[in-house]
């Protein structure tokens, strides 16, 4: 029975829209975790949208674990779908792709059979959206590219990759704002910063956001 | 001058923390805080008014008083105390004066202890908290750990802080809620690991603590894939290779490996400070009875 309402340790409760990542799972997180946005249950002092679920953090001592359920539930009975997204922020993002900013270019076009010219194209054909936040200090996972940029990760893992580079795998393009290490191809990099510790919020980039990535030359 | 203290020596993975940095997971900021909370809240409890809290690992900490009277606590753990090398007990509360030279040095028992004054530390509060966060290296004392000649000062008075609940630490497994991942674990695996022999490993940081697996329960689990989820404090997460892992304060906000269960908030300051070498059993519990334990735990 989707969405799962499941306990993540006895302050959490997580709804789990399905088990695989899929543009229809994310988007029901993405719709649920706004309708939270607009009205927090009683009890609840934190939300974390994932890309396939929201965690909502609670205090026991407020609300119980079966009561808040019940709230949740009543809210996804009239949640929808989450077909559509409301009204998102729009990004753009300049990016300089290949070089010593990207050195997996080459290698990630050519694994889908393209020129570096093809695939820089394609990657920025269309926005994609933020499918969520939250992997590290405002860092994006943005999707989803079409089956024809679909790519497996690399087999190895980079040491920290710097700030700013833009990751590409799994038919998504990621943004990082801190040093991470990394298992996916390194195709460019942008001046762009998501986070920020002195802003309040501290990032700019939210779930269902769409971000255009467009190329330096 | 406001006064402070001077740190003569500072043992690995020393660091500033408050109550946490809450409210920041969706920006990819965990929430910090004392690897022992009940440790820090009774240091507090014991000044009636205090600052944030310098947390220090088993090789304890060295400092002097600079430029001021203050009173300091120390608690969490059983660590070794003196001033002007005249031997206090742990834990102690004590009247400080300019010049005055405290030692910590490890004790029988913990893995953390806590440092706080009746004053707050000087130090710029960032997303809403001191807490150091070393993984994003924000907060405390320039995101990074404290060392040898590391001045710290006082700004002003500390927070009131409530009177600590007699503290009842508790003993024997530790207590678990089933995962969010439990049922991809075949009922066999998960039978042996509520009867498996686990021992605390060497590996062991703020972000989270190894588990040796001796009778190897998780040793033939096949690597799952799974779509990254939200983390918390505590989840007994698998790694690919069948180690077992308790995520802690610093944990990563989001993680791809299975989780089999959670420790409850009742028992995870003393997980914390299980030594490497501790053995370790598990045993679930309902939520219901997690709940009430961690009502109990954090009742005034």
């Amino acid at each position: 029975m989707w969405p799962e309402i499941l306990p993540l340790g006895d302050q959490g409760l997580l709804v789990r829209f399905s088990r695989t990542l899929s543009d229809d799972s994310n988007r029901a997180a993405i719709a649920f975790a706004r309708r939270l946005r607009d009205a927090l249950p009683h009890g609840v002092r934190e939300i974390d949208p994932n890309l396939v679920s929201v965690l909502l953090r609670y205090d026991p001592r407020t609300v119980t674990f079966e009561s808040l359920a019940g709230e949740v539930r009543l809210l996804l009975s009239v949640a929808g779908d989450g077909g559509e997204i409301a009204a998102a922020a729009a990004h753009r993002i300049a990016v300089r792709f290949g070089g010593e900013e990207g050195p997996d270019l080459a290698a990630a076009a050519a694994a889908l059979g393209m020129s570096v010219e093809v695939f820089v194209a394609q990657h920025n054909a269309v926005p994609l959206r933020v499918l969520t936040t939250g992997f590290a200090p405002g860092f994006v996972y943005c999707g989803f590219h079409p089956e024809t940029m679909r790519l497996a990760r690399r087999t190895s893992v980079r040491p920290p990759v710097l700030p700013g580079s833009v990751l590409f795998a799994a038919g998504q393009t990621a943004i990082t704002s801190t040093a991470v290490p990394t298992g996916w191809h390194v195709i460019g990099r942008t001046a762009f910063r998501n986070f920020d510790p002195g802003a309040s919020p501290p990032t700019a980039l939210r779930e269902g956001d769409r971000v255009i990535f467009e190329a330096l030359s | 001058m406001s006064g402070g203290i001077l740190i003569r020596r500072a043992g690995p993975a020393t660091t500033i923390q408050d109550a946490g940095r809450f409210g920041m997971l969706e920006h990819g900021i965990s929430e910090s805080g004392p690897m022992d909370a009940a440790g820090f809240g009774r240091c507090g409890a014991m000044l009636g008014r205090a600052g944030a809290a310098i947390e220090f690992s088993q090789a304890g900490l060295d400092f002097v008083v600079e430029g001021i009277e203050c009173r300091a606590a120390l608690a969490g753990g059983a660590f070794t105390l003196s001033r002007n090398g005249v031997a206090h007990p742990w834990p102690s509360t004590l009247e400080l004066r300019a010049g005055d030279s405290v030692s910590i040095t490890p004790g029988p028992s913990g893995n953390y202890g806590y440092l706080r004054f009746d004053h707050e530390l000087d130090l710029p509060p960032v997303l809403g908290s001191r807490s150091t966060n070393l993984v994003a290296g924000l907060g405390g004392l320039s995101g990074r750990v404290l060392k040898a000649a590391d001045r710290i000062a006082f700004r002003g008075e500390g927070e009131p802080v409530a009177v600590a609940a007699p503290t009842r630490p508790g003993e024997g497994s530790l207590r678990f809620v089933w995962g969010i991942h439990a049922d991809l674990f075949p009922a066999a695996v998960r039978e042996r690991f509520l009867a498996g022999a686990f021992v605390v490993s060497s590996r062991l940081d703020r972000m989270g603590v190894r588990i040796e697996d001796r009778d190897g329960v998780f040793a033939t689990t096949p690597i799952l894939s799974l779509v990254s989820d939200a983390i918390v404090a505590g989840d007994i997460q698998i790694l690919g290779d069948g180690t077992p892992i308790v995520l802690m304060r610093d944990h990563q906000p989001t993680g791809g490996y299975p989780r089999i269960g959670t420790i409850i908030s009742a028992d995870l300051d003393r997980f914390a400070q299980m030594r490497p070498g501790s053995a370790l059993a598990f045993a679930p519990v309902t939520l219901q009875k997690a709940r009430e334990l961690f009502v109990a735990s954090v009742r005034p």
